[in-house]
């Protein structure tokens, strides 16, 4: 049951295609999780398809139908099928399908750097825009976040256990857009180990989770 | 009764031209009743009379037999509009018909899963051009859209029936939604889709603080909800 979701304007700038790749990375994840969401993206990619009908219709200068016809004829024969396999539901996955791609394993096999007591992360290898950062973050039971106030944007995906803070209890599946000037102290509240998948972008601001962890510890 | 949103009166052909001002109103109060008449019959605008049926049964056609007058047929109509779109987001008119070409190859493979249950054509193909967008101006190891149907294929599939068929109108009784939109709303709708800004940047370009372009924004999709909602009955 998933209590925490994305905001109308995520899933506008989603569906836009407006978001930059880490943060898209996140909300994609979370859209694995989240039928509810999913539908909304849907609301919003048909706001986009009546949009994009309801444009003006220039006339085409170079593209003609048949030059572009006898391409793909010709690309077809070296076109393998489509393949229309399906997945197994996340439940059975544990670790999103779109991570596991970048990892090319489960979130049970990453390999962890200790950046301070209780608290271990791994950077996804992505290039992405300059200042942003896709990680993943592992709290151990119990782990309590210095309580400090900082600014900038952050989201937080839970992918194990569960942290809470004074905005509510994030679960599996829960994502927290720390978008304003929240001022939280996280608590991983469960009795195995919290791990999340986190996007902050540039400038580097501190005022979610990550923020909040990263900031006395390793001065980022 | 006045038709809301900036969507109706924009994009026809220009009648100003050889007429005086007086005139040219009138003519604009003209094409915003036409148009409004076709929107209201579920037609749309452009080169052919297609309503979204006739448009989902080329697609699922084309997915079908492959067949290439559906195809044709497909291409007449959205090549234009998406040249609009793909111009709109800033690409350079060469760029954009590199698009539109890359655009019809996805349309062309993938027309077998299309599934007219669960999206409108337009939001299909929407959601193809805008992959290949971004796919052009980001970075060679973007994951993130690399599957255009992706979400369609892993995430719609256990939807409910009674779901189904209310994503299927959606695509339909999107159109007469936006035009019952606040201007205001619209057109903050209208530039996250097609100016490739943040949704910081059109506070900027409006002058307005960020929280307010939000709170459009939450306004816009209740109120989308509700005149969907509405529509259905
Ligand atoms: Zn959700």
């Amino acid at each position: 049951m998933i209590n925490h979701h994305l905001s109308d304007e995520m899933i506008l700038a989603y569906a836009a295609g407006a978001l930059s790749e880490g943060q898209a990375m996140v909300v994609h994840c979370h859209l694995e999780y989240c039928d509810h969401c999913a539908a909304r993206l849907r609301e919003a990619e048909a706001l986009g398809g009546a949009l994009l009908e309801e444009l003006d219709v220039p006339t085409l200068t170079s593209l003609d139908f048949d030059d572009m016809f006898a391409k793909i004829e010709v690309s077809e024969e070296m076109q393998e099928p489509l393949s229309m396999e399906t997945s197994d539901t996340l439940q059975e996955r544990a670790t999103p399908a779109m991570l596991r791609n970048i990892l090319g394993h489960g979130i049970e096999d990453v390999k962890w750097k200790r950046v301070g007591p209780g608290i271990r992360q791994y950077v996804l290898p992505l290039d992405l825009q300059e200042g942003e950062n896709v990680r993943l973050l592992r709290l151990s039971p119990g782990f309590v976040t210095p309580m400090h106030t900082h600014r900038g944007s952050e989201m937080t995906l839970v992918l194990q256990g569960s942290f809470c803070d004074e905005t509510g209890r994030y679960a599996v599946g829960d994502i927290q857009d720390a978008d304003g000037d929240l001022d939280h102290q996280p608590v991983a509240d469960t009795d195995v180990d919290c791990i999340c998948l986190a996007v902050t972008t540039a400038p580097l601001q501190f005022r979610g989770l990550i923020g909040k962890l990263m900031q006395p510890l390793v001065g980022i | 009764m006045e038709v809301k949103g900036i969507w109706i009166t924009e994009n026809i052909s220009d009648p100003k031209k050889g007429m005086d001002r007086k005139r040219s109103e009138f003519m604009r109060r003209v094409y915003k009743i036409m148009k409004k008449v076709q929107l209201e019959a579920g037609q749309l605008k452009g080169g052919q009379d297609l309503t979204a049926d006739q448009l989902n049964d080329l697609l699922v056609t084309l997915g079908k037999k492959r067949c290439k007058s559906s195809f044709r047929t497909l291409f007449d109509f959205y090549a234009p509009r998406l040249k609009s779109f793909f111009l709109k987001v800033g690409t350079t008119e060469e760029i954009a018909e590199e698009l539109i070409q890359e655009t019809f190859v996805q349309i062309w493979r993938k027309a077998q899963t299309y599934d007219p249950s669960k999206a409108a054509s337009s939001t299909w193909i929407f959601t193809i051009a805008r992959n290949r967008r971004i796919d052009r101006f980001r970075s060679e190891k973007s994951y993130i859209f690399e599957d255009d149907s992706y979400l369609h294929k892993h995430l719609v599939m256990e939807e409910s029936q009674s779901q189904s068929v209310f994503e299927k109108e959606i695509g339909h009784k999107m159109h007469k939604a936006l035009a019952r939109l606040p201007a205001n709303q619209s057109e903050i709708i209208k530039m996250s889709f097609f100016q490739d800004l943040s949704h910081g940047e059109i506070a900027e370009c409006l002058s307005l603080p960020l929280g307010t372009v939000k709170s459009r924004i939450r306004l816009a999709f209740k109120q989308l909800r509700s005149i969907l909602a509405e529509l259905d009955q």
